[in-house]
């Protein structure tokens, strides 16, 4: 089947008419080794050494505790880029599109920025019902933990909302819910 | 036009709605062979057509007041189901001009546009609104030029930017939709927004439409019909509301099949709009249960074959595997094997 509104993610490379290239991920780490021969490489990953303390930053490093503290202070250094600014967006498909939105109220121009999808198999759902957003699901039927919907999780992707479509298995009859199968893309 | 508007029918609870017998001989049955496969089956949106539904640019029927109604319940409940990006101003306008000056000119003993310079007045008989206001200034009115508007025709309706190559959904109003989501969809393209449709991506369907809707030019709009199968005269059938008129159609037996199943046909019109450049997208639809349809003999017939052959993947994308056999029991008895002409007409004056 398919699906047009699923996006479809070219490899990872960095753009040669970048001047400064800032990577963002979800991850403890990057998944790629950066090519050599550019220079202004900064990366910023998502990971913790203990509760509440960030791991170290080094030169061109900058890890933060959680998604949260980073996508703001994306927003910040955004505002402060200048032209030639290159932003790569890396893991779940949550975050690079939120990210990408991010970048896109900030002013850049879509053809700035690169996402790449990357980490483990997980959505984020949007229950259409209730409105709540679900992270990190696995399965293609999942429980809303607000309304308590079992919603399928259709392969129909917003990008503005940066989620999944969920939407309830069950309304003909309650109850009838079918086993849920783990996603595999 | 003689159009008469009945009282306010519900479309929801009790359903009171029914057709009249002028409104099933004017139905825009939707399949004019015996078999049905996804096509751009698109044609000029010219004035006439096989029934008196084809007469108006945007057509108003005996439905009108309660079908207004029906909208304002749920936009009541859901704001959101009426949404326009900030920077689709020019667009909301060109609509309200456009469904303005169509609707006076169809319907005059109904409705009635005086413009004196950028002062307008328009006057809505039927749902008794005389309103004074200033084209272009969003202040005068009690909504926003998109959804003021929209409030007062039938049918959903959603507006298109054009850039990139592509038509972006930019806004919308949708109150009676066949399971799609404004609020998820707003500000998807053209192929996105219809990714969860089966087989028709393979066919090189919507990249053939996309090609011909970037070309559509001012002052010839063009229409295609859609259609599903509604459980009760519902036209909040969204998938917000799913959990709620969902177990509706668990509740269709072979008892009231023939009362309760609708046909929902949606004649989709598509006009370009002068100053925004936009794509306006009408989906009007039209609900008939399925004992009125079956007194015209040709659409029993031809309805009968269609449901019986219909590929599983579209019967199962309209929502149909739990009553589908009940559907076509219910009409074969109508259907004797004679041969039917290729077209629409009810090909009958009177029931």
């Amino acid at each position: 089947m398919g699906n047009k509104s699923r996006p479809i993610y070219a490899p990872f490379k960095l753009d040669v008419t970048g001047r400064a290239h800032l990577i963002v991920t979800n991850l403890a780490e990057p998944p790629l080794e950066l090519a050599e021969g550019f220079d202004d490489i900064t990366v910023w990953t998502v990971k913790t050494i203990g509760r509440g303390i960030p791991a170290p930053a080094a030169p061109g490093l900058r890890p933060f505790r959680a998604v949260a503290e980073l996508l703001p202070q994306l927003a910040v250094r955004l505002a402060q880029a200048t032209v030639g600014l290159r932003l790569y967006a890396i893991g779940s498909e949550a975050f690079i599109w939120d990210a990408f939105n991010v970048a896109i109220t900030a002013g850049l121009d879509k053809a700035e920025i690169f996402v790449h999808h990357a980490g483990p198999l997980v959505r984020r759902v949007y229950c259409t019902h209730c409105r709540t957003m679900i992270e990190d699901v696995a399965a293609d039927i999942t429980p809303c933990p607000a309304c308590g919907a079992h919603l399928f999780v259709r392969d129909h992707f917003s990008r503005r909302l940066a989620a999944f479509m969920g939407v309830i298995v069950d309304a003909e009859v309650p109850g009838e819910v079918p086993a849920a199968e783990a996603l595999t893309s | 036009m003689n159009l008469i508007i009945k009282p306010a029918e519900t479309f929801r609870g009790d359903y009171t709605y029914t057709n009249s017998d002028e409104a099933i001989l004017r139905f825009p049955f939707p399949f004019p062979e015996d078999i049905y496969m996804y096509a751009v089956n698109v044609e000029p949106h010219v004035r006439g057509g096989p029934t008196s539904a084809y007469d108006a640019v945007f057509d108003i029927d005996e439905h009108y007041v309660g079908d207004m109604e029906d909208r304002a319940i749920t936009l009541a409940e859901d704001p959101l189901r009426c949404q326009v990006l900030p920077h689709m101003n020019e667009a909301e306008w060109d609509t309200l001009e456009l469904l303005m000056e169509s609707l006076s000119y169809d319907y005059p003993e109904h409705f009635t546009l005086t413009k004196n310079g950028d002062e307008w007045h328009w006057v809505n008989r039927p749902l008794n609104i005389d309103q004074h206001f200033t084209f272009g200034r969003r202040e005068t009115l009690p909504y926003g030029p998109f959804e003021y508007i929209t409030r007062q025709v039938q049918g959903d309706f959603s507006v298109q930017d054009q850039r990139d190559g592509t038509l972006y959904m930019d806004g919308g109003m949708v109150t009676s939709q066949a399971d799609w989501s404004l609020n998820f969809d707003v500000g998807m393209t053209f192929h996105e927004w219809h990714g969860p449709v089966p087989l028709a991506h393979e066919a090189g369907v919507f990249d053939r439409a996309l090609q011909y809707l970037l070309r559509l030019q001012h002052g010839k709009p063009v229409r295609r019909l859609n259609w599903t199968i509604t459980a009760n005269p519902r036209l909040d059938t969204s998938p917000e509301n799913y959990p709620i008129w969902g177990p509706e159609k668990a509740e269709i037996n072979p008892a009231n099949v023939a009362h309760r199943m609708c046909l929902r046909v949606e004649v989709q019109t598509l006009t370009r709009l002068p100053r925004s450049n936009a794509i306006l997208f009408g989906i009007r639809g039209y609900l008939i249960r399925l004992q009125e349809l079956a007194r015209v003999k040709k659409w029993a017939i031809r309805m009968h074959r269609v449901i019986r052959d219909l590929h599983p993947q579209i019967a199962e994308y309209k929502g149909m595997p739990r009553y589908r056999q009940f559907i076509i029991d219910y009409l074969a008895s109508y259907d004797d094997g004679s041969h039917l002409n290729s077209g629409t007409a009810p090909e009958q004056d009177a029931l």
